[in-house]
């Protein structure tokens, strides 16, 4: 049920002041270091329209960092949803519901998150799978049930890009929300989900229908967008490398070797969802926490009684690239990258998903490396 | 204090601790009654936590029988389960679950059973040797070969007579011999000569240490019994017990949701052994 529309690009500002009415409008700004980053709108004139292909993942949206899950009072009385947690995790139980001497913290704000790429877009399909099949996750249930995601098609790859040989971009056929193609005075709108069609339809007369030489303009820049590429990466050959024994313990020493345990990759990683929980107390309440956690962490598998599984360096790097290309295709029949290059950008230690690709393809039937 | 009715799957509900039964240095059993039915079958865990202090996964050590109760038998080995250590009868802990896929117990149907346990391993096990007790027609012979590190640190001492008494075999033995101990000493896994069962018709559910159970598992197989009946119940550091929070991710598979109980094929397949 795609639908296409144009959008002149002076009348962007006005559509996402209408839009903000009545959600959070999320949106790329230049922060204080001048970092591109998603944040919270709220001067429609600083959102960064010329975005650079890669921004920090918007996964924050859906999984923050930090997030209070329940509060529980210790004094018995019902506590009052608010002052607390919002000094706590600012932004956070607008909406609480109440469950018994429990507050549930489920953040259910409304939210539009604007500018983000295709192979975000796709990250959030698998994240759907990973946290709503099986056990359901509710806090990212009740977060992903009110946020809108408006995509912008990649016409310009940053040279760590490889989501053109995933398919998860640098555009998308559908499982969107809202497509922006950006052609130059004007952006080409697609709307696939039912809330993004009707987001647009809100606004009818904003928005008018395509022509044949809008449709061609459109066409010129996927062309040139999947022409931009460097990197032409191919994970399936490295699962087969991986699953035909080819990829011994020796590669993931030698590669952990440049491992500075930053955990970057895992922060930066719009697929990476691993996390703690933890107390956290105040005079009146306890709150149960979830925080980012990573399994490159030496304590992430501690056990009680100082059991360490994976205390070698070695097993986590090989954990979490085999998570990714082995375990997530055969749960999920899809990679667990998207090819948006981010972990090239963040590694100090060139351990990146393309890198560690490339590097499998120059080993032999026998594990060990090709000399050039 | 009821069972979550949310559908948030990390919202615990409260139960009341009826009695603390200590059963050796920093282990004791404590049997908890709900509001709410508790349906958990063995090998299952529940999510158990204090406000304040944080949550563990702990496996269910009784049989459950529709009364709303459980015992849980926990060893004070870091900060939640000291904290737990500290609860007395009439005080309220926190519960989620059951979770994990439990023991099969059609692998064994009509066959005879060898239970093999190390230290407060025998917890997991003990709600099995309750339904033995309580089914005598579901297997045929069923033994408990039990390890522990001294006679004190023996765990359920008080109900292998009775054990004993409703049909099931039980062979002690510890690794330290004191305060004139007449037992066997020695390894669990030295007492399979005393086994009076077919060893390659027989399932054997085992749980201990991973150094046990690894033995064990790789013992049984040699001697004949196939590999898909020999199964055991796995720990892990979790999080959530609910397969999202990635601490208990061991070779393809979540200790949590895939498992804890899983065969020797399994675990050698997936390479589930955690210290590697």
């Amino acid at each position: 049920m795609k639908r296409e529309w144009i959008l002149e690009k002076n009348h962007i500002s006005y559509w996402l002041r209408q839009l903000r009415k009545d959600r959070d409008l999320v949106g790329p700004l230049r922060n204080e270091g001048k970092d591109v980053v998603f944040m919270t709108v709220e001067q429609i004139h600083e959102v960064v329209l010329d975005l650079p292909a890669s921004l920090p993942s918007p996964k924050e949206f859906l999984f923050p960092q930090y997030e209070s899950m329940l509060r529980f009072n210790v004094s018995g009385k019902v506590p009052v949803a608010g002052p607390g947690a919002k000094t706590v995790s600012p932004g956070a139980c607008v909406e609480c519901s109440r469950e018994g001497d429990l507050l549930d913290l489920a953040d259910r704000r409304r939210r539009l998150v604007f500018g983000v790429r295709s192979c975000d877009v796709s990250a959030v399909r698998l994240l759907d799978r990973f946290f709503l099949e099986g056990f359901r996750d509710p806090y990212y249930e009740q977060r992903r049930k009110n946020i809108l995601f408006v995509s912008i098609v990649c016409n310009n790859p940053d040279p760590t890009c490889f989501c053109i040989g995933l398919g998860t971009g640098p555009y998308l056929e559908e499982g969107f929300d809202i497509q922006l193609t950006d052609l130059g005075d004007r952006y080409f709108v697609q709307a696939s989900s039912a809330e993004g069609i009707r987001t647009v339809k809100d606004m009818s007369f904003l928005f008018r229908r395509p022509r044949k030489a809008d449709l061609d303009d459109q066409y010129e820049v996927f062309l040139s967008a999947k022409a931009r590429f460097h990197k032409r990466i191919s994970l399936e050959s490295s699962r087969r490398a991986i699953l035909e024994g080819r990829v011994k313990d020796s590669f993931w020493r030698r590669v952990t070797e440049r491992c500075f345990e930053c955990g970057g990759c895992v922060y930066e990683c719009p697929l990476c969802t691993c996390f703690t929980v933890a107390d956290r107390r105040y005079p009146d309440a306890v709150e149960r926490i979830r925080l980012w956690d990573t399994c490159l962490f030496k304590g992430f598998t501690r056990m009680a009684g100082g059991i360490l599984p994976n205390g070698k360096r070695m097993l986590r790097t090989k954990r979490w690239f085999y998570h990714k290309l082995v375990h997530y295709p055969e749960v999920f029949d899809e990679f667990g990258c998207v090819g948006c290059g981010r972990c090239a950008v963040t590694c100090p230690g060139r351990i990146d998903m393309a890198t560690i690709a490339t590097e499998m393809k120059g080993l032999d039937l026998d594990g060990s490396e090709q000399r050039p | 204090m009821t069972r979550s009715s949310s559908g948030n799957v990390y919202v615990p509900f409260g139960g009341k601790v009826e009695v603390v039964i200590p059963q050796a240095r920093d282990i004791s059993l404590f049997r908890v009654k709900t509001e709410a039915p508790l349906d958990y079958a063995p090998g299952q865990f529940f999510m158990v936590s204090l406000w304040g202090a944080g949550e563990v996964p702990i496996s269910v050590a009784s049989l459950s029988r529709d009364d709303a109760v459980v015992d849980l038998c926990i060893r004070r080995a870091g900060a939640v389960t000291g904290a737990l250590h500290a609860l007395e009868a009439g005080d309220t802990v926190w519960l989620r679950g059951p979770y994990g896929n439990g023991f099969p117990l059609d692998t064994s149907r009509g066959r005879d059973v060898v239970l093999v346990a190390g230290g407060i391993g025998l917890a997991p096990l003990r709600p099995l040797i309750e339904w033995f007790m309580e089914n005598p027609g579901d297997a045929g012979r069923v033994t408990l070969l039990y390890g522990a590190k001294s006679p004190g640190e023996i765990v359920f001492r008080d109900e292998m007579e009775q054990w004993r008494d409703r049909g099931i075999e039980v062979l002690v033995t510890v690794d330290r011999a004191e305060g004139g101990w007449e037992g066997r000493t020695g390894l669990v896994t030295g007492l399979w000569q005393e086994l009076r069962s077919d060893l390659q018709q027989a399932t054997a559910y085992i749980c201990g240490p991973e150094v046990m159970i690894r033995a064990a598992m790789g013992e049984l197989f040699l001697l004949g019994m196939p590999e898909e009946r020999i199964i055991t119940t796995l720990e892990a550091h979790m999080k959530c017990g609910v397969g999202k929070c990635g601490h208990c991710y061991a070779g393809p598979r979540y200790i949590c949701t895939d498992g804890p109980v899983f065969s020797y094929r399994e675990v050698k397949s997936y390479g589930l052994f955690l210290s590697r």
